[in-house]
């Protein structure tokens, strides 16, 4: 049934995947400090920033299109709350709370990602 | 029931009928196939992962007919499948991923059949498969992000393609005993003979 050719390709399969696994593991923990903002991305536009550590209240925001989303940020972590779209893997991604986390909703070309921003200087006191 | 000598006698077309009979049963049964599995609760660690049980058809032709006729059947499969699911934007997602697939699984069992068996080849269609979709999510949001779903679907990928493999092993075994295809068999019949003994 399993061929020793079969057990050498899982076995390369799997370590690709842990080398892929572990570079976005390192990349997102290098990044854990930095400040959080979340970009809206419709069309490969970005409709919206918000500074997800600066956040004081959670925020609802609309996007339409083909299809429609309700996206919920709030004080360090952003998601879609809810959709319209036919599949909804949107939705059930979940939140996003590491930098190089994202999300999308391929059927309405939006996205969501959060990008890192490193420390600014000017915020730290004596 | 028409019996082998009968149809031997009456020549090509009927053997062309039959022919073109198989694969639309196997286009029909492909679509059925994923119908059900959309009802199927499957757990979902990843948003995305899907069984891919419509890739068990994909085998079964590529076994028993050439990759023509698999990517023929793999093209009928989608485009009617995207005429009552999601619309354009699935259409374009199963279309590459099944055709990607569908096209490395038909040049391994054509090239390597000897070297992997029917749950290895499953395998690597399932993972083309994924990184065929993948392709096209970074295609429409222009955005390499979209990448690092890449590790989970490619074990995802070699789960699935398991389970795919085994199906396909029981199925062309069903198929090659109730003698619906009377064409020799290529290197995967005897090789699934020795198997049964």
């Amino acid at each position: 049934m399993f061929k020793k050719a079969d057990i050498i390709l899982v076995v390369i399969i799997i370590i690709v995947a842990a080398i892929g696994y572990a570079g976005i593991t390192i990349y997102r923990t290098a990044a854990a400090n930095d400040v959080k903002i979340a970009e809206i991305i419709q069309d490969s536009k970005v409709i919206r920033t918000i500074n997800l550590d600066a956040l004081k209240s959670p925020l609802r925001i609309q996007v339409s299109g083909d299809y429609h989303e309700v996206i919920l940020a709030e004080k360090g972590r952003i998601r879609f709350e809810d959709a319209d779209c036919p599949d909804r893997i949107c939705v059930k991604t979940g939140w996003l709370t590491k930098v190089g986390e994202s999300a999308s909703c391929v059927p309405n070309r939006v996205m969501i990602k959060i990008k890192g921003e490193s420390q600014k200087v000017d915020g730290v006191t004596y | 029931m028409i019996n082998k000598s009968e149809n031997i006698k009456n020549g090509n077309s009927l053997t062309k009928t039959r022919h073109m009979v198989f694969l639309a049963l196997m286009v029909s049964i492909a679509l059925v196939l994923s119908i059900v599995e959309s009802w199927l609760p499957v757990p979902q660690p990843v948003p995305g992962i899907k069984l891919g049980l419509a890739n068990i058809i994909t085998v079964i032709v590529i076994t028993f007919y050439g990759y023509r006729d698999t990517l023929m059947v793999v093209c009928a499969r989608c485009i009617l499948a995207s005429l009552y699911t999601g619309g354009l934007m699935s259409f374009f997602f199963s279309f590459t991923g099944g055709m990607l697939s569908a096209a490395v699984m038909a040049f391994i069992y054509k090239k390597a059949s000897g070297v992997f068996s029917l749950t290895g080849i499953s395998i690597v269609g399932a993972v083309f498969h994924n990184v065929g979709q993948i392709l096209v999510a970074c295609l429409i949001m222009k955005d390499i992000t979209v990448l690092a779903y890449l590790p989970v679907l490619l074990v995802s990928g070699i789960v699935t393609g398991f389970f795919v493999g085994l199906c396909s092993r029981f199925f062309s075994d069903t198929i090659r005993k109730s003698g619906i295809i009377n064409k020799p068999y290529r290197s995967f019949a005897k090789q699934s003979e020795e198997n049964l003994k």
